[in-house]
């Protein structure tokens, strides 16, 4: 079988760290592995969400659609935003509710949705889901929001979303950062043994 | 930073980008010297190749455009030093004048040219350009993997073909198979071989009548053996009387697809892996017996065209489908494949009608790309348009800046080609008595701005030309170009300095302003608006993005800035006119996101009641 993620968020930077990091575990794991990571206009503020994919033998680099097994969203919009991939048999959530209002619903006047609304658009394709304000929690216990991504990573594994081991998700973070893993090694942990 | 698995050991599996395994193909043929010009979906082969020139041994430049680098690594080549350019499509209409001789003269040292498609366009504007059809115009063998293991093979293989056969070879990938990542198993890495030497060779290299004639002839002759030579490489998989002819990550698509279409039973796939030239006899062989044939491509029929016109003689009575089921345009996944098929090999098509039905409730504010946060562009656009209004025209040109084409700015009235901006100003200019104000970027400037500047000089038109210098190619992924202070290598170099070069085509006409600085920006275009010879506008002030990465680097933040409570009058001035990603309203309230602003205090200066003032600093290195 093969375990398909959905990596959404804004800005590029945590998103494609993320799926670095979830590639290079399943990597160490022996998996086969396919994904996208488009880099294009990512890097300004567009929403372009990253694929992996990994298993015994991996054909399709784009998940197919309905078949995403984990959509981890560093924004709560771009977790609805990519339920095109999700099923609700199939697709666990895990979200960061730090929002990032898009500029062009300040333009425009557009409200941007509660997080009810927002989870009632992702219940009826989600089996499970796991709201989380990461970003804001480590702004106030780790000193930097940008640690919110490696935190819900450390939430994924712990609660099985994310079958991984965390020994190989610490080895892709060495591999990835090596003049400074403590950083991410740490946020990593926290969000391993994060109780609400 | 480069990623470590891009040196690793003969043997090891690790993932790699597409990019980044054609750039581990091109170590492990020991290439000697690679020069590219930036342009997304091919950009990480060069941002790879940059990154590890010095550990690996080998020379790397980010040349002034891809016609320049493409001439660098021929030149390489001509000398017997294997060598690589990589570009995107758009690339290749710059360099191909340069490409199309050399594919008659051949090379010494394997060259090889990757240009990467972009249906969809992820990454371009312009246009869904096939770059296949250049394959057959100029005779360039070609060779296009699936996959990331692929994408490092073919690389490898292209060298030797290329070598061998001493003619340059192409090898072509989508969005899709560049920017996909894959498990790749990794093979030996040589010592590069980085000197070479220019052997005189009058009947390679002069190409004038009536020897062209004679190199055509050589050439068609080096076509026919690689067409028979490099049969092996296209597979056969199954069995069956409906073929499938694919290529490309659609191959990927079909594979990924197959429990859905009853395993592919009866039928026969044949998976091309050079496109240019394909083998006659292979597909005749694949023909011979098949009541349908399928063919699977993104963008225009060129395989389909080949396999209808090679059908009409071995097997006429063949069913042929191609775009008559799927489209020309943007690309494809995994579904479209499917619901084409399906029909067909008798199997379901899928059924998502209680998906749409919810998708369709979901309606969500769009997130389209936006300058960031800080970003010099959106302080220029801001200046110029509240002195010069609406009625200007805009000649835009390709950067980060294309995105002044959005709300609120609109301020790019047309996207052409790089360096088009100031010919199309200078033409209208000729025929109509408007304002023209053009924007081009410092390496579109440096690529193709140059000789339209000139002739603008030359034949004395007048538009006020602002050029956005920013330091970097920055939509690309901040490369240098020859105004930056550093090189493809990493090491510091003197900056080529565009006032110099303006000034040089006798242009006296020049101001240099702060591009985070709305008075010296609006006083300049006062000044350039009110002259009337041609004006050229520097806007100075470094890529935002490229500088937050420097900074934290050094572990430092920009300062921030606030909206002082109570001095707010909710003029939306800084929401509506000036847009910065950073500054929200909500309700009754306009403020400024900390974790989103990047300081450079523009907004400041745009709130006309002084409302917007820096905030405290949290850490001592905070700029
Ligand atoms: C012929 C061609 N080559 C490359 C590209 C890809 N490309 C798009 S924008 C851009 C960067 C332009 O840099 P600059 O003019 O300095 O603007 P900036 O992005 O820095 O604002 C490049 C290389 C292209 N569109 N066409
Ligand atoms: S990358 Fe640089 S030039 Fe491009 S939008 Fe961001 S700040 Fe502006």
């Amino acid at each position: 079988m093969t375990y398909n993620v959905l990596i959404a968020g804004v800005g590029g930077e945590g998103v494609l760290f993320t799926s670095v990091i979830v590639a290079r575990a399943a990597n160490f794991e022996g998996f086969d592995v396919r994904g996208t990571q488009l880099h294009g206009l990512a890097q300004r503020g567009g929403a372009i969400p990253t694929h992996v994919r990994f298993g015994k033998a991996v054909d399709s680099p784009l998940i197919p659609r309905a078949q995403a097994d984990l959509i981890f969203a560093l924004e709560p919009l771009e977790a609805a935003r990519f339920c095109y991939f999700a099923h609700k048999d199939r697709t666990n959530f895990i979200v960061d509710t730090y929002p990032v209002k898009p500029v062009y619903a300040n333009l425009f006047d557009k409200e941007y949705p509660t997080y009810e609304k927002i989870k009632q658009m992702i219940s009826p394709f989600a089996k499970n889901f796991v709201f989380i304000d990461a970003s804001h929690i480590c702004d106030q216990k780790l000193g930097d929001p940008l640690d919110g991504n490696t935190m819900m990573l450390g939430l994924a594994v712990a609660s099985g979303m994310l079958p991984l081991k965390k020994e190989s998700i610490i080895e892709a973070i060495k591999r990835t950062v090596p003049k400074d893993p403590e950083k991410d090694i740490k946020a990593f942990r926290f969000g391993l043994e994060y109780k609400e | 930073m480069a990623n470590p698995d891009l040196m690793e050991k003969e043997g090891k599996k690790v993932v790699l980008l597409g990019n980044e395994a054609i750039a581990r193909g091109a170590i492990e043929a020991g290439m000697g010297l690679s020069a590219c010009y930036p342009g997304t979906p091919s950009s990480e082969v060069g941002i790879a190749l940059s990154a590890i020139a010095k550990q690996a041994g080998f020379y790397f430049e980010w040349s002034t455009n891809e016609k320049v680098a493409y001439e660098v690594a021929a030149g390489a080549a001509f000398s017997g030093v294997r060598a690589l350019t990589a570009m995107k499509h758009f690339g290749l209409n710059v360099a191909i004048d340069s490409v199309m001789p050399t594919i008659y003269t051949g090379v010494k040292g394997g060259l090889v040219i990757m240009v990467s498609d972009d249906p969809l366009g992820h990454s371009s504007a312009q246009s869904e350009q096939d770059t296949r059809f250049y394959a057959r115009m100029g005779l360039i063998p070609t060779l296009e993997p699936t996959n990331a293991q692929e994408c490092k093979d073919l690389t490898k293989l292209a060298f030797e073909i290329s070598e061998k056969h001493r003619i340059p070879v192409m090898l072509r990938t989508t969005t899709m198979v560049s920017h996909s990542i894959g498990t790749v198993k990794l093979g030996k890495i040589p010592q590069p071989k980085t000197k070479g030497n220019f052997v005189k060779d009058p009947e390679s290299f002069y190409c004038l009548p009536p020897a062209l004639q004679q190199l055509h002839e050589r050439l068609n002759k080096k076509i026919d053996t690689i067409e028979l030579a490099y049969d092996y490489l296209n597979r056969i998989e199954g069995e069956g009387k409906i073929g499938i002819i694919t290529s490309g990550v659609s191959y990927q698509y079909l594979k990924e697809v197959k429990k859905d279409l009853n395993g592919l039973k009866g039928v026969k796939i044949a998976k091309l892996v050079m496109t240019y030239p394909i083998s006659r006899s292979f597909v005749t062989k694949f023909l011979k017996g098949l009541d349908r044939v399928f063919v699977l491509e993104e963008l225009e029929p060129v395989v389909e065209q080949f396999v209808r016109a090679l059908a009409k003689d071995v097997n006429p009575r063949t069913e042929i489908h191609g775009k008559d089921i799927l489209s020309r345009i943007g690309e494809y996944n995994p579904e479209t494949i499917q619901s084409a098929l399906a029909p067909f090999l008798k199997a379901k098509k899928p059924d998502f009608s209680m998906h749409e039905a919810y998708l369709k409730k979901i309606d969500l504010p769009a997130r389209k790309a936006v300058l960031c946060p800080g970003c010099p562009h959106r302080s220029t656009f801001y200046a110029v348009k509240k002195v010069m209004g609406d009625q200007t025209v805009w000649s835009g040109d390709i950067g980060c800046y294309v995105l002044g084409i959005q709300e609120p700015y609109k301020m790019e009235d047309f996207i052409v080609s790089m360096g088009s901006s100031i010919g199309l100003a200078h033409g209208i200019q000729k025929v109509s008595d408007q304002k023209v104000v053009v924007f081009i970027g410092d390496s579109t400037f440096f690529h193709a701005g140059m000789p339209p500047l000139v002739n603008s000089v030359a034949h004395g038109t007048k538009p006020i030309i602002v050029i956005l210098d920013n330091g970097v190619t920055a939509m690309t992924g901040h490369q240098p170009h020859p105004g930056s202070d550093f090189t493809g290598m990493g090491d510091k170099k003197e900056p080529i300095k565009i006032e110099d070069v303006v000034r040089s085509f006798g242009i006296a006409n020049i101001k240099i302003v702060n591009a985070f600085s709305q008075k010296e920006l609006q006083a300049a275009i006062k000044e350039m608006s009110a002259s009337d010879k041609l004006g050229v506008i520097i806007s100075r002030g470094l890529c935002r993005l490229y500088m937050r990465r420097l900074l934290r680097k050094q572990g430092g933040e920009f300062s921030k800035f606030q909206v002082a409570p109570g001095k707010c009058k909710k003029c939306l001035t800084c929401v509506k006119q000036f847009a910065c990603p950073a500054i929200m309203h909500e309700g009754d309230k306009v403020y400024i996101r900390e974790d989103l602003c990047w300081g450079c205090g523009v907004c400041a200066q745009v709130c006309p009641v002084g409302a917007i003032i820096p905030a405290a600093r949290r850490k001592k290195n905070d700029v």
